[in-house]
Formats: C-alpha cells, structure tokens, sequence
C-alpha cells in the first residue's frame, strides 16, 4: 500500500478544477468527442481534452510523449468526465489499449505508436473478447498465421473510430497481442449500443496483416494490467456519474413541491437520497484507495476488484434511485437520467464486473490482503 | 508521569507505546494476550487486584486516555494518534475494557471542555486511572431519538441544589457506576432544547435505583435507572443552566465519530469467516461463498472509508462522515452476523453447549441490530445525511418552538 491514500496535493485539486470547468462548460451533452468526426464540436472538444489538458497521454511515460502521470491523475479526470457521461475514445484508447501497450514492455512498434497515442493524434482499441464474451485467455481463440489474423472479435470499444486495433490472439506459445491496421483482412461493423457515449463494433479478421507486440505468448498479463487499470478509471468514472446524479436528484427535492412541502422533506425521499450519498461515498473512498495503489500489486488487484465490485453496482443503483426521485419527467427522452442509466449497465459488461471481480476476490481472501 | 511523545510520527509513536508495553504490562497478561489464552485473559479481567494496579499504571502513563489534554493527565493527541495507541493497547488486551468507555471517550472529553476547575480536578484523573465507572443518563422511555423530549425534572432548591425525579433508560453499566451524565428538565417554561441542564451525577445518592435489563443476546449490559428526589449540589452542574443540550453535542459527537483503531485495509471480519466456512465445508456452496465474498467488499470499503476519514480529519465535517460509517457499519454487522450463523453446521441452531463457534456465531448474530439502533438509529443517521450533508428540508418538531410544558402529550 502506497503510504499515504487520500492525501490530495495542491496540483491535484487544481487539475480537478480545471477539468471541471472544460466538462461543464464545453462538453455538449451526450457529445462522444473523436478526432477524426465530421462533427466539428467534437473534434474541437478532443483537441481540447488533448492539447489543453494532455488526457490521452496522462499515463504516458514522458519518453512515449505523455505527461507520466499515475491512474490517480486518471481517476480524477474519470472522476469528472463521468459526471457529464462524456464519452469519446478515452477509454478505449488512453486507458485500456494503451495501458496494454506499455505494459508489454519495451518494444519497438510499441514505443512507435505511443507519441501519436498519447498526442490525442491517433486513438487505438483493444480488442480480446470473442464469441462468449468473457475476458478469458482461454476464449481467445483468433489464429495467427504468417504474419495475418483469422478471427471475430465482439463489443470492441472505439473501433470503429480507432486508427489502430490491439487485438489478442492465440499461438503455439499462447496468447500475444497484436498490432492491426483497419484495411485489408479487416472489417469493422457497428453494433447497435445500449450507451451512445462508448460506440462498440465487431471486428472480422480474415487474413489481417499484423505485428506482434512484446514477447509472443505472454499478452494475457497485459491484458490483465490494462482490465486492472480499467476497472480503477471505470470505478472514479461511476462515482462521478454517481455525484452528478445525487446533485441534480437533490436539487429537485428540495425544489419539487407536493402535498405543499418540498419533497425532499418526506423521509420516503429523504432517505432514498441518504442512501444514494452513502454508496456514493463509499464508492468514492474505495475508488480513490484503489488509484493511489501501484499498478500491478497484490494491493492495487485487490483494490481495483474491490473498487468495480462495489462501484459499479452502486451507479446502476443511484442510477435507478435517481430515476425514481425525479418521477415521471425522468421517464422522458429529454431527461439527463437515462444517459446514466445506460451507463450504468453498460458499464457492467464492458470490463468483468462485479460478479467475476468477486471470483477474482475469492482467489485473495484470507491470503492476508 | 505521562509518556514523552512529543514529535513522534504514527510508526515512531506505535513503536514507542509498544516498548513501553513490553516494560510494563505484567508478564502473564502478555503472555495470555499474545498466546491468545481466552480463560487466561477472562480470569485476569476478574482479578480484581491485577486489574486496577495495572490501570492505575496505565492511566499514569497518559495511555489510558491519550486524545486528552497534557495537562489533565492525557497526551494531547490527534485521532490518528490516538487510534495507534488504541491499536497498540488492544494487541496486548491492556486498554480500558468496554465498560469503561462512558467515562473514558464520553464523560472526560466533556468534563474537559464543560467543566469548572474543580469538576476537572475532581474527576479527570481519577478516570485516567481507571478508579471511577461512569454511565449515561440521556434516554428515557419517552425520549429515545427524541432526546430533548426527555422529562426528567430537575428543580432548584431555595440553598440553589437541584432536586431530581425521573426514569433513565439503556444506560450501559448503570449497576456498575460511580458516576452518571445526565441530563435533565430544568425550564419546562422553554423550548424542548433550551431548558435542559447537564449534571454528573453521583450514582451512590439516596434515591438513585438501577435494575438491569437482559438484552436479546442473553447479557445484561443496560438497565433502568430510577431517580427519585434525588439531591444534586450544584457544583456538579455540567455548563450553565438550561445551556445542557449545548454540552450534550460534545458527548455525542464523541459517541458518534466512531473512529477507533488505527484504519488499514486488511483482514477483517470477513477472511475471518471464510477461514471458518472453509473448516465446516460451508465454503463449497458457492451461494454461500458469493455472500460472504459480499460481505468482504463491504468490509474492505468501509476500511477504505475509515482510512479517507482520518485522512480528512480537519478537513472535513466529521460528524456527517461519521453518520454515513456508522449507517454502513449497522448495515454490514447484521449481514456478518447472519453469516457467521450461516458457515456453522446447522446455522448453530442446535449445538454442543461446549461447542465456542457456534456460541459466538449465535452472539455475532443475536447482536447483529445494536449498531443500527444504539448512539442514534440508522433512521436518525438517514436524517442527518439528509438534512446535514445533503441540505434537504428540515423534518422538523412542529413544537420545537412551543414551551415544553405547552406541547401536546402522546
């Protein structure tokens, strides 16, 4: 464990201020920001997120062109962009794909594509899942075959918009990760999307011309650390969904007048709120212990398990809770609450949730953790 | 002479406190602390002679009472220091049992911010060394969350003492008391709030009466305290007249932060019970196995939550934070006590009387509801969030504001 969890610096709190005011003052609502749209606010906001605020390099290694920041910097910028559901190649590229990157090693095509990742230039998508939809080495079952990829890869995060595919596949000495370019070999089709923020797509590999990262066989422990540090910047992510949603449910409590009195006064509401705050704290206290420990440690496994496993189910939960202090505007399109809601659950499949986390648990209690 | 720890960082002070430990504490306390000797440690709890020599010493050292000023006999530490200690003293069984918690963490820190010169002379050392027992005398029949509701009249005498009639209720170690807080009527003319006086309460007075009460769990920690024309001297008034529910605060506050222990994320409660379901073989259900590997995330988050609480300690309104550990921790004991019922065979319902598991199993559980009810209930603390924390609308006593004596009678 890291000495000191929760002690904030000065830069900390500054940075948190400055992404707050880029969301709140920038971030159009349900906008999906990508580099490359014909969306020219989105394409304006990516650039923002890029070059005023370094996001897509933030755990970058400096010598890669990022800001070689730790998941802590990460977890507060998931922290605020998930309280305005921001979407975006983010987490796809900067988090999961590039996290696989570094932690192959040093490599060559690797350290190749990190600047462009980390300038926010290029964007990547990992892609491990396939027809079972479990983040098992052993469900890996895409070939490799002179230099080329025969596979299906399904609900891959940001490929649609990524320049570049990370893209695991089994061979004689097991699984190794992959760089692949959208082109020949590859197509790349959009799946209809429970959350409009995190666009996903299959991805059908026939004979794809590809270059092996890191050492062939040993991709699975990478894939591991970036899950790892996905669940961390998935849990700060919730937990600001989580504030946004208890901010705006209070406010309609304590404005919302029924009976003659606000809402907010009967205990029925009262307490509902009460118990969005208290998962949503405890949310918050168990994401940022989980960021502040070093990656790839029995503490951060243990601390990002924890995290996702609690997180993730207190958002669908606030989220639900949130729909039902609102009432029936809240059942509308036009409504903030669904975008949440669909985050929420979407959020449950995008990475192992809280059920195989807990699997994952079972494996460390009573080892002394 | 207290203990010099004056710049000592957490490590430097735990390492501290446990040499001193190691020069003191009597050997065979050690040993059955270390050796993890249950009948040894219960028959040192009885020994009468061993036990008060060694508080005694304790309490000399400034340990006993460690968040207390330097100059009434404590180390004038922060609560991250006072938790090391705490964690040092609870290694080796050596800190202040359970019941004397009244007197140590509620009655001192009152009497030190409430109390005149002499109350402070009177009382605090001779509750640093471990030779007073107090109770609480807040809740009655008719006020329970409602405490300012309490009716217990207090009347001055033409010399200017205080005449006192009442009954007190769940006052944990009453029959073994010295001493009493209380809180009684004095105005029935003001508001429900403005007319309560504190008094430390001399529980050998004549008309002072307490009959135990057995709780669900078989043991006999509360009970019933009766006052009947009982004399009070008003130098053992606590704060000014009618000012009593101000001092109060303090008492609560203390009673509600609940930070005890030095915070970590580790084994808890629940690595504890797998340990066990894996003996019985309950581990192999993975229903079973699912809810405790529940039941540990809660646990882990809510050490998680106690670690940012000392880590915001000044930062941070502690008593909201408090509200929502303590509203998680009520939650997370029911849960484990059911549990640990779960993991015996036969959820303990039928068992050898020998048998310790399955009586502690059965304890675990039957105690399961007390954190959710006792120092405010968990509806009380979903009020605080709300009302505190979150800036909801009072849900206020519609005669908050009326006489006491004016208010309409349930």
């Amino acid at each position: 464990m890291s000495a000191d969890p929760f002690r904030w610096t000065p830069e900390h709190e500054e940075f948190r201020a400055v992404l707050r005011k880029l969301t709140e003052s920038r971030t159009p609502l349900a906008c999906a920001p990508a580099p490359a749209s014909a969306d020219q606010r989105e394409r304006e906001l990516w650039r923002a997120w890029a070059d005023e605020l370094g996001l897509p390099g933030l755990v970058v290694p400096e010598s890669h062109g990022g800001a070689g920041f730790s998941r802590l910097e990460l977890a507060i910028a998931a922290e605020e962009l998930g309280r305005a559901v921001a979407g975006g190649p983010l987490f796809a590229s900067a988090v999961l794909a590039t996290e696989a990157l570094l932690a192959t090693g040093p490599d060559a095509a690797a350290a190749e594509i990190l600047p462009a990742l980390a300038g926010g230039t290029s964007v990547a998508a990992l892609a491990v899942v396939e027809e079972s939809h479990r983040w098992a080495a052993a469900d890996v079952r895409t070939r490799v075959g002179d230099g080329r990829l025969t596979g299906v890869k399904h609900a891959v995060l940001g490929a649609a918009d990524a320049d570049v595919l990370v893209v695991a596949a089994r061979e004689d000495a097991g699984v190794s990760l992959f760089l692949v370019e959208p082109g020949t070999g590859v197509e790349i089709v959009p799946l209809a999307v429970l959350d409009p923020s995190r666009p996903a797509a299959r991805v059908d590999l026939t004979g794809a011309p590809a270059r092996r990262i890191g050492v062939a066989g040993e991709g699975w422990p990478a894939v591991e650390r970036a899950l790892e540090a996905g669940a961390v910047f998935l849990a700060a992510e919730q937990v600001g969904g989580s504030r946004a949603l208890l901010d705006a449910a209070v406010e309609h409590a304590n404005t919302r007048v029924q009976f003659g009195r606000p809402v907010g006064q009967f205990q029925g509401v009262k307490h509902r709120l009460a118990d969005m705050a208290v998962r949503t704290e405890l949310a918050a206290a168990a994401a940022t212990w989980a960021a502040w420990q070093e990656p790839g440690t029995d503490t951060a496994r243990l601390g990002a398990a924890v995290a996702r496993a609690h997180c993730a189910d207190a958002y669908l939960e606030t989220a639900l809770d949130a729909i039902g202090v609102h009432g029936g505007m809240a059942i509308t399109w036009e409504h903030h609450a669904h975008r949440y809601l669909r985050r929420a659950r979407a959020d449950l499949a995008v990475l192992p949730g809280p059920a195989e986390q807990r699997r994952l648990l079972e494996t460390m209690i009573g080892t002394g953790v | 002479m207290p203990l010099d720890v004056t710049g000592l960082g957490l490590d430097a002070l735990a390492a501290r406190v446990r040499a001193w430990l190691e020069d003191h504490l009597p050997a065979h306390w050690r040993d059955a602390a270390l050796t993890g000797d249950r009948h040894a440690l219960a028959a040192i709890a009885r020994d009468d002679a061993v036990t008060r020599a060694w508080y005694a010493e304790l309490g000399d050292s400034g340990l006993a009472t460690a968040g207390w000023p330097v100059e009434h006999g404590g180390l004038g530490l922060a609560a991250d220091g006072v938790a090391v200690v705490a964690d040092e003293l609870a290694r080796l069984h050596a800190g202040r049992p359970m019941s004397d918690f009244v007197g140590v963490a509620l009655a001192g820190p009152t009497i030190v911010e409430w109390g005149t010169d002499e109350q402070k002379r009177r009382f605090l050392r001779p509750l640093a060394l471990g030779e007073h027992r107090w109770c609480q005398l807040f809740s009655e029949p008719g006020a329970g969350s409602d405490l300012a509701a309490l009716t217990t009249r207090a009347t001055r005498c033409a010399d200017g003492d205080w005449v006192v009639d009442g009954q007190k209720v769940w006052s944990s170690f009453s029959d073994r008391a010295d001493y009493g807080l209380l809180m009684a009527r004095t105005d029935p003319g003001r508001a429900k709030h403005r007319g309560i006086t504190y008094f430390l309460l001399d529980m050998r007075s004549p008309g002072v009466e307490v009959r135990p009460l057995r709780q669900l769990n078989g043991q006999s920690e509360f009970g019933e305290v009766f006052l009947t024309d009982v004399m009070v001297p008003d130098t053992d008034r606590l704060g000014r007249e009618n000012q009593g529910w101000a001092v109060a605060m303090t008492t609560l506050a203390q009673e509600r932060s609940g930070l005890s222990g030095r915070p970590g994320v580790g084994p808890g409660r629940a690595d504890a019970l797998a340990a066990r379901a894996r003996d019985t073989g309950a581990w192999d259900d993975p229903l079973l196995r699912d809810r405790i590997l529940r039941a540990f995330v809660a646990e882990r988050v809510l050490q998680m939550t106690t670690v940012r609480a000392f880590a915001d300690l000044g930062r941070r309104e502690p008593g909201a934070e408090g509200s929502i550990r303590k509203l998680a921790h009520g939650t997370l004991d029911a849960t484990l006590g059911l549990l640990a019922t779960e993991v015996e065979p036969g959820g303990a319902v039928a068992h050898d009387p020998a048998d310790g598991d399955a009586e502690a199993a059965l304890d675990a559980f039957l105690s399961g509801k007390i954190l959710s009810i006792a120092g405010g209930t968990s509806e009380i603390q979903r009020n605080i969030i709300g009302e505190r924390v979150l800036g909801l609308p009072r849900d206020r006593d519609p005669y908050a504001d009326v006489p006491f004596a004016e208010r309409p009678r349930g």
